[in-house]
């Protein structure tokens, strides 16, 4: 009797104790992993299904990425098609919480300024855009930050009431620190309004609205897609007349064409993070924003 | 809008690196022709991206000089394998061997590749390569490692060649022999990759080699022709991919299977004695003609079983032609349709609008607040749909066409095809006859 009763507390330990003291919330991307922590604190234990470094939109969910969500209590995806392997992942798992719609799913798209609208879901796949129905790089504005955060709040919300207050204060106080951060970038980049850039992918329309840029042209001609001679060409030959002072690259796309056209049009090369840890430096949210603005206010300067 | 001046300055170093490129690997296809180990290097160029992988996982970036000796490695490894495997394989082929080592080191590399953040990129580089963007200093390394092979396959010719056309190396300065070919072959291949993708390098190495020894016995004049026809090939690939608007690889891949088709064609309609030719190019006309009553025949009865469902051939007629589904629509219809196309023509002219709109905003003037982008945002959806609307009635239209079309077009289509065929075949001497005593005499 008296062992029945202390397997019996052992086992409600086990169970118990990892929901008492916390939330599993599992986010598609590193993004979305760095907001979720500022509004859960210390009360959330965050994962990203797509690791540190790796293209999104490239991503194969894995055998174990499904285990992950089955362990998960919220889901946190980017939405827009951006992660549409999301949905296939959470179908493969049959677990209706996390349905869209669902108590435990938050599309962090919803309520966002969207640009680049190209319609809706299949067919604008088909015509071989695979940004599916808007530009989905939307966290790259810290002034969406805003909604991404009430969207996460929301839900936190939803399946644990208890943290609710908690989460509000401390969305608050990220919210606070990133304005006064976001000001401070504004002043930065403020001496280069209007700027001339290229983009190798076009994941930069909402970081540009921010900071005031000009994107003159796109080196992929539709997202994933190598560009071809002719495309590559017209591309120069726009270049002589805006003259762009900056080609802007990222860490995993390839390198080769990026410089071509920075030698060609003689605009220098930058990395830049389209996402949290995708560079050295950028270990959250803010750090992100920091190391973009710092690096494109640096060579900038350096094109004058 | 783009000069002439831009297309040559793009073109020139991805042209002169083909033509670098297939310098050598004509030469290297002719033995790998006759050694009958198509996939060797297909072998090799996976392990040497194995090699590079391995490097990249490390840390070594690939034009590093760690990088570079990773990469050599695993080809030296594949050569020593390749070499052996010549002598171990008399009784099960060697192709065996080779296919087994490709295996192994392709997913010797997905493993790997599972472990880096940016695998997916690299995998997928190595295979396309991206021969666009060679660059001047690139070129200079690839004319003295290319140089420098090209003089040893020179020296080395004759036991080379020699082993080519006798088989199974006899004693151990021939295995000798042997390695220094697979080593050559893949040091050959290993850069090419790093460059020009795997699919691209199979084509410098086998397609060239092919065509020569269509048209020639020996290696000379099947190198001579080999080089022309590669060089020849990527200068189209590369105006085909510049003109066409297609990236650059795929375009190199296909002008060098149309030169193959040009070729075979030419060696059987235009190669060997007269009577030879004529007979052929009888054949070639009878095998033509039957394939396209065929595909008319087919057409027909498809339209007549499934109207609604696409038409290959009546889509490519109707387009071509600009006519659309306008001989079987009422006037009525016709005003709609012509609308719907206008419309939405308009409907995308103003998502454009918005969209220049939305963009100079981000720079130029006051900054739009949150609430204006949504705006704009849901006036482009609203457009977008739209437009949906609008080739939603075109659907229509065009499958109430085709509806009519299908007893109007299918029926007469179908009779005539067989009434040709009938007439080919029933009257004497037009194709048949002359064509089955022939069958009878050669076989
Ligand atoms: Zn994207």
């Amino acid at each position: 009797m008296r062992r029945a009763a202390a397997l019996a507390g052992a086992l409600w330990l086990v169970a118990a104790w990892p929901a008492a003291a916390e939330l599993r919330v599992l986010a598609s991307t590193t993004d979305l992993k760095s907001l979720v922590e500022a509004v859960g604190g210390g009360d959330v234990m965050v994962d990203s299904l797509v690791p540190a470094g790796a293209d999104a939109e490239a991503f194969e969910p894995k055998l174990s990425d499904l285990a992950r969500l089955r362990a998960a209590t919220l889901i946190v995806r980017v939405g827009l098609g951006y992660d549409a392997w999301v949905d296939r992942l959470i179908r493969q798992a049959g677990d209706t919480r996390f349905f869209r719609g669902g108590a435990a799913d938050v599309d962090a798209s919803v309520g966002i300024p969207l640009l680049e609208v190209v319609g809706r879901g299949l067919e604008a796949q088909q015509s071989g855009h695979a940004h599916g129905a808007a530009n989905p790089h939307y966290w790259l504005d810290p002034a969406n930050a805003d909604t991404i955060t009430a969207m996460i709040a929301a839900g936190i919300g939803r399946v644990a009431p208890a943290l609710a207050a908690r989460v509000a204060a401390n969305r608050l106080r990220f919210l606070t620190a990133l304005a006064a951060r976001t000001r401070d970038w504004q002043t930065r980049l403020a001496p280069y309004e209007g700027a001339a850039v290229i983009a190798y992918h076009s994941s930069w329309p909402y970081f540009a609205r921010r900071f005031r840029l000009n994107i003159v042209g796109v080196i992929e001609p539709k997202p994933g897609i190598a560009p071809s001679p002719a495309h590559l060409a017209r591309l120069v030959a726009a270049a002589r007349d805006v003259r762009p002072r900056a080609v802007l690259h990222e860490p995993f796309e390839p390198v080769e064409t990026a410089r071509l056209v920075a030698t060609r049009t003689g605009a220098p090369l930058v990395v830049l993070a389209p996402s949290v840890g995708s560079v050295s430096g950028t270990g959250d949210y803010i750090a992100l924003l920091e190391h973009n603005v710092a690096a494109l206010a640096r060579a900038l300067a350096s094109a004058e | 809008m783009i000069g002439t001046g831009e297309m040559v300055v793009l073109l020139a170093l991805p042209f002169a690196a083909c033509v670098v490129f297939i310098g050598v690997h004509a030469y290297l296809g002719i033995h790998v022709l006759r050694r009958q180990i198509i996939f060797a290097d297909l072998a090799l160029a996976q392990l040497s991206a194995l090699g590079a992988t391995v490097a990249f996982a490390l840390g070594h970036p690939p034009t590093s000089l760690a990088g570079f000796a990773y990469t050599f490695g695993f080809t030296a490894l594949g050569a020593v394998l390749l070499a052996m495997s010549r002598s171990l394989a008399r009784r099960v082929g060697q192709e065996a061997f080779i296919g087994i080592l490709y295996v192994v080191a392709t997913a010797l590399t997905v493993i790997v590749v599972d472990r880096l953040p940016q695998g997916a990129e690299h995998v997928k580089a190595m295979l396309v390569g991206s021969i666009l963007t060679v660059e001047a200093a690139d070129l200079e390394k690839f004319a003295v490692l290319y140089g420098a092979l090209g003089g040893f396959l020179w020296l080395a010719r004759r036991p080379i060649v020699a082993l080519s056309e006798t088989g199974a190396p006899a004693g151990g300065r021939a295995m000798v022999w042997d390695f220094l070919f697979y080593l050559s072959f893949g040091l050959a291949v290993t850069s090419s990759v790093a460059a020009a993708g795997v699919l691209l390098v199979f084509c410098f190495l086998i397609i060239p080699a092919v065509i020569g020894s269509l048209f020639a016995g020996r290696i000379a004049p099947q190198l001579a022709i080999g080089w022309v026809v590669g060089a020849v090939a990527s200068a189209l690939g590369l105006l085909g991919a510049f003109e066409l608007d297609l990236p650059t690889g795929a375009a190199l891949v296909v002008a060098f299977a149309l030169a193959l088709v040009f070729a075979g064609l030419v060696k059987y309609l235009a190669w060997g004695d007269a009577a030879e030719r004529r007979a052929h190019r009888r054949r070639a006309a009878r095998a033509v003609a039957g394939c396209a009553a065929a595909l008319l025949l087919a057409s027909s009865l498809w339209l007549m079983a499934a109207p609604e469902a696409d038409q290959p051939l009546l889509d490519a007629l109707e387009a071509v032609t600009g006519i659309g589904p306008m001989p079987f629509l009422s006037d009525g219809e016709r005003t709609a349709f012509v609308d719907a196309v206008r419309d939405e023509q308009r409907y995308r002219a103003e998502v454009e609008r918005l969209n220049r709109l939305e963009q100079a905003s981000r720079y130029q003037g006051p900054a739009l607040g949150a609430d204006e982008v949504r705006r704009l945002a849901s006036y482009m959806q609203s457009f977008n749909e739209m437009q949906r609307g609008e080739r939603f009635v075109q659907a229509t239209l065009r499958a109430r066409a085709r509806l009519r079309a299908r007893w109007y077009v299918g029926v007469p289509l179908a009779i005539l095809v067989l009434a040709a065929g009938a007439l080919l075949l029933g009257v004497p001497g037009i194709l048949l006859p002359r064509a089955r005593t022939r069958l009878y005499s050669s076989g």
